[in-house]
């Protein structure tokens, strides 16, 4: 079994910034994750879509990123394939081009489990469309 | 014009082959920024190494490949387990070099608990006082509790409430 956690803007921001409110809450996640794959090798991934990141602020290459850069959460970028699916999401769901680009990773993962961390779970049920998505509402 | 003595002394000898990354010493967010490197650089290269690793693992990693299919050899599953291991003891360190700077920032083992409930779904993921609660009474006689004890005791609690 394959786990895929995606993070939203706010998950992102709540993990960058030691003061936010919802810090220790997606922290408790990325260190149950962690926990997991430390004792039994369990292969959960933490991504974040590139829109995302560009809607967080999220630049990889600036040192106050460091620390969500160092817990290996990895970019799913917004390639030709995938921009189709979000603009089919986004024409039909009428939400931001970040919640189009977190449906579509939805839509196409190839994990046996995709979890999204977010604020706005009604957007991430409505860009789901038909796929299972498990949502967890920070 | 340096003395063609103190170039000598300048020059790198020309047979070290362990990188001077290696020999000094690091602090812990420098060593987990090398590992970081490594994992994301190119993993076409291989070399031989002399690791020695027991005789009856190699067998049995061998038998679950060829039996089982986990992997597509046993240097494919050896470099799979390694490079998961890898991954998790950097997140780890990550974590811990953070909850040492920020300390408040650690969550307790009832947020622990609730965060694993949620995300494997857990009959009881929508209840976190439940959870909570659970979570204070099994850290009073076990504080190195893990959240599935907590989620354990909390479901037991469930069950047998009237």
């Amino acid at each position: 079994m394959t786990h895929l956690v995606v993070l939203d803007n706010e998950a992102v921001q709540a993990l960058s910034h030691p003061a936010h409110k919802k810090h220790v809450r997606v922290m408790s996640h990325i260190q149950v994750v962690v926990a997991g794959r430390r004792s039994r090798s369990l292969p959960v991934t933490v991504v974040v879509p590139t829109t995302v990141r560009v809607e967080a602020g999220w630049d990889r290459s600036v040192p106050a990123w460091a620390f969500l850069n160092r817990l290996l959460i990895g970019d799913v970028a917004l390639d030709g394939s995938t921009a189709n699916l979000a603009a089919s999401i986004l024409a039909d769901a009428r939400v931001s081009v970040a919640d189009a680009h977190i449906g579509a990773v939805i839509q196409s993962a190839a994990a046996t489990k995709v979890t999204v961390i977010t604020s706005d779970p009604g957007d991430i049920r409505r860009v789901a469309a038909d796929k299972e998505v498990h949502v967890v509402t920070i | 014009m340096l003395p063609a003595l103190a170039v000598k002394l300048i020059k790198p000898p020309k047979a070290r082959t362990t990188q001077a990354w290696y020999a000094s010493p690091m602090d812990a967010m420098q060593a987990v920024d090398r590992i970081i490197e490594l994992l994301e650089s190119d993993m076409g290269q291989t070399s031989n190494t002399s690791m020695r690793i027991p005789t009856a693992l190699r067998d049995a990693a061998a038998i679950a490949v060829r039996e089982l299919g986990v992997a597509a050899s046993t240097t494919a599953l050896t470099a799979a387990a390694l490079r998961a291991r890898l991954e998790a003891a950097v997140m780890q360190a990550v974590l811990d070099d953070h909850f040492r700077q920020y300390p408040e920032a650690r969550p307790s083992l009832g947020d622990l608990a609730v965060a694993a409930a949620e995300l494997d779904g857990h009959p009881l993921a929508g209840e976190p006082a439940r959870i909570r609660q659970a979570a204070l009474e099994v850290a009073s006689r076990h504080p190195d509790a893990e959240p599935e004890d907590v989620l354990l005791w909390a479901e037991a609690r469930a069950i047998s409430a009237p």
